[in-house]
């Protein structure tokens, strides 16, 4: 369960996120949609605990701040980076000792064949293209077994079968109880996955939709109908 | 706590085994170790020349070094830039279940690193030249690497994890510190000018019961002097109170509370230092970390030029979109450079009675050992769109770098005229001493790139830089030889257009060989 409520961040004098609320029960994917720009990634950070904010985030009702909520908290950042000499192995292995996480060497094996790291595990970050680090991260942070997982424009970067993958995986998560949230700004992506979607602009959440309340209504006619922007 | 010893103990495993895979890696750090013994040997050896070699003289090196320490810790710390953070802490450190204390003690270890090696080092020589007895070198380093590194963390983490006071005061703080390290060297200068540089003044100084009585730094030295020197009313006084202004701090430090506010400004430092680092490889000149993007002006202009010459106008276009032209804190830099060059070597010039000779010799000597700075040009060889232009290869070295040479010729006058001026050389040889200056620079861009094509990235930025030095001086010392056959025989006017000639038939041999890494993007 994540619990945001009258969230404010500024960057100088530049307030990127206003006074913003919204609620992701267990078990449902969160969708923030927007522009560039919109406040999206902030949000993110903010929950991961990346920059200092006004207001409160709850993870399973505890403060995101404190150590217990963290450790419930799975982190996929837009731009992955990697410690340049750490192997990917070891990115995972210190994942699992930073999280105290009870996931076993075959579970993380049969992650890394999953994602097409299997043969890569021997390789330092910094001898990792931009697609595979993302891999990395997605791995790491399934390692956690999170109860709230948040994932930054995720399928960036990502090849059409690690996509395919992260879909299903999303979808796994969602059946164990997981609450996920994705911020992306490709509609097409988070089609078959949403049950809840946040649509901002210029720092606001202007409106939300509960897949529930809409039936099989296109994800792209409802974001434009409601940011009155141009259906491609 | 313990994932961050496993992260970092295998990040340095694996370091180490790639460093040692190499063999130019092993070689330069090899080299390096034993340049640093040699230096330390020297320094010992000075002190004893200079009679330095007593306790007195390691409670002065001591005392500098402490002075040194506090204030630049303090500085960094509270402007919170003194502990290294990478891009990975913000992305897999910062979100993990971590005490951000921890966090924060963890990744400054570095700095206790260095702390301990350098009290190695004083332990070292308070053994061997200073002839301290084993029993006060033995305090002398649990002073140095234990509470000194106590009271460290305690700053750092009160500086750092202060999440109740306002973000103004602590940069107040940083400015007070940086105008509190100005008027110390301010108060240095005056007093070595007043009483002179000596070793009696420099000692006499660091004798001064005032310094004792410093907070914090003073009660520090304090204590150093309680052990090398012995007891006295004041040292015990400053010990005690240095002793309890640890422990204080130590305490204030664990009670502090901290929920991670300051991850905010170590995810931005660590995205500076990539930046930085990258600037540095690239080549470029670096001043600090963070500078601010610059504002770009309005320009409306046409391009002009066909083929490679749009480069160059592309090139002109871009700085004339900048808000001091072709000028910049390197054209600064070598203003001063020049400017004071020209009132140090003053006398010496007059006495030698060669002044022209002079110059030359500092625009060769400038050239070969300052690396310069990476300009428009380094950056076309990235780009893809040079290697598809229809042109000839010459011609597009030639337009990619014929900007930075008109920079090179500005950069001479800022370096050759404040000399020629005071040194009062004749105009028509300070004009040629920039000649040859930007000519000495178009030959060093033309070397980099040669060095590109020989040697790829096998030897790194630093080993092509070294390279590239050793080429030049090679080159230039060869035409040393038909410049002074030249002076002998026809006397000193005639050494700068023979210079000048030499360097031009020169840079033209290597521009024509370096035209060959315009051909294609692929190299070694």
């Amino acid at each position: 369960m994540l619990e945001i409520q009258e969230l404010s961040k500024s960057y100088g004098k530049h307030l990127a996120v206003d006074q913003v609320s919204f609620f992701v029960p267990d078990g449902q994917v969160g969708v923030l949609l927007g522009p560039n720009g919109a406040g999206k990634s902030t949000i993110i950070k903010s929950i991961a605990g990346l920059v200092r904010y006004r207001g409160r985030i709850g993870i399973q009702g505890m403060s995101s701040r404190t150590l217990d909520a963290k450790r419930l908290l799975g982190y996929v950042p837009e731009i992955p980076a990697m410690f340049d000499y750490l192997t990917v192995r070891e990115h995972v292995e210190y994942i699992r000792r930073a999280y105290a996480s009870p996931v076993t060497a075959e579970e993380i094996e049969e992650m890394f064949v999953r994602f097409e790291l299997a043969d890569k595990q021997e390789k330092t970050g910094n001898e990792l293209s931009k697609g595979m680090m993302q891999k990395v991260s997605i791995c790491c942070a399934l390692a956690i077994r999170p109860k709230v997982l948040l994932l930054d424009e995720p399928m960036v970067g990502l090849d059409p079968r690690a996509i395919k993958e992260l879909k299903e995986v999303v979808l796994e998560q969602k059946e164990k109880g997981v609450t996920v949230l994705i911020s992306t700004h490709m509609l097409e992506m988070v089609e078959e996955l949403w049950d809840v979607m946040f649509v901002m602009e210029k720092s606001h959440i202007i409106g939300s939709y509960r897949k529930a309340d809409v039936g099989e209504k296109d994800l792209d006619d409802l974001f434009f109908e409601m940011t009155g922007g141009e259906h491609s | 706590m313990k994932a961050l010893i496993y992260l970092t103990g295998r990040s340095f495993v694996n370091n180490l085994k790639k460093a040692v895979k190499k063999p130019v890696t092993l070689l330069l750090l090899i080299f390096f170790l034993a340049y640093a013994v040699v230096v330390c040997l020297f320094l010992g050896q000075i002190a004893v020349e200079l009679r330095f070699d007593s306790v007195k003289g390691l409670v002065v090196l001591l005392s500098v070094w402490t002075i040194y320490t506090f204030l630049t810790n303090l500085y960094g710390y509270s402007s919170r830039k003194g502990v290294i953070f990478r891009p990975g802490h913000a992305h897999f450190v910062f979100p993990a279940p971590i005490s951000p204390k921890w966090i924060l003690i963890h990744s400054a270890w570095m700095n206790y690193l260095l702390s301990v090696a350098v009290n190695l080092l004083f332990v070292l020589a308070g053994l061997t030249v200073f002839g301290v007895a084993p029993l006060r070198v033995f305090f002398l380093f649990f002073l140095g690497s234990v509470s000194e590194i106590l009271l460290e963390v305690s700053i750092m983490v009160c500086l750092y994890t202060n999440e109740t006071l306002p973000e103004g005061v602590l940069k107040f703080l940083g400015v007070v510190i940086k105008f509190f390290l100005i008027g110390i060297v301010v108060f240095f200068f005056f007093y070595f000018r007043r009483e002179g540089f000596s070793l009696s003044s420099l000692s006499a100084f660091f004798d001064w019961p005032g310094l004792c009585m410093v907070p914090v730094v003073g009660w520090n030295i304090a204590a150093y002097r309680l052990i090398l020197l012995g007891a006295t009313r004041l040292n015990i006084i400053g010990t005690v109170l240095y002793l309890c202004t640890v422990a204080g701090m130590v305490l204030l430090a664990c009670r502090m509370k901290c929920e991670g506010e300051y991850f905010e400004d170590a995810a931005k430092f660590a995205d500076d230092y990539v930046e930085m680092k990258q600037k540095k490889r690239n080549g470029e000149l670096v001043f600090g970390m963070g500078e601010k993007k610059q504002k770009i002006r309005r320009v409306s202009a046409k391009l002009s030029g066909e083929g490679a010459k749009a480069i160059f106008y592309r090139q002109l276009l871009e700085y004339k979109k900048q808000r001091y032209f072709i000028f910049d804190k390197m054209s600064l830099l070598i203003l001063a450079i020049g400017v004071l060059l020209a009132f140090a070597l003053r006398k010496n010039v007059e006495a030698s009675g060669i002044a022209s000779a002079f110059l030359l010799g500092m625009v060769a000597y400038l050239t070969l050992i300052m690396s310069g700075y990476a300009g428009k040009w380094e950056t076309e060889l990235k780009n893809p769109y040079l290697f598809l232009l229809p042109d000839r290869p010459f011609k597009k070295l030639w337009y990619s770098t014929l900007m930075e040479h008109v920079r090179s010729l500005l950069d001479g006058c800022l370096l050759c005229i404040p000399m020629g001026v005071i040194w009062k050389i004749s105009p028509l040889s300070v004009a040629q001493g920039i000649l040859i200056y930007a000519v000495l620079q178009a030959s060093k861009i033309y070397t980099r790139v040669l060095v590109q094509c020989m040697v790829g990235d096998l030897l790194g930025k630093t080993g092509q830089e070294i390279l590239r030095m050793l080429m030049q001086m090679f080159l230039l010392g060869i035409g040393v030889i038909p410049a002074v056959a030249a002076g002998l025989i026809m006397g000193l006017p005639v050494v700068y257009p023979v210079t000048l000639a030499y360097s031009v038939l020169v840079t033209a041999v290597l521009g024509a060989l370096a035209s060959l890494r315009f051909d294609s993007m692929e190299q070694m």
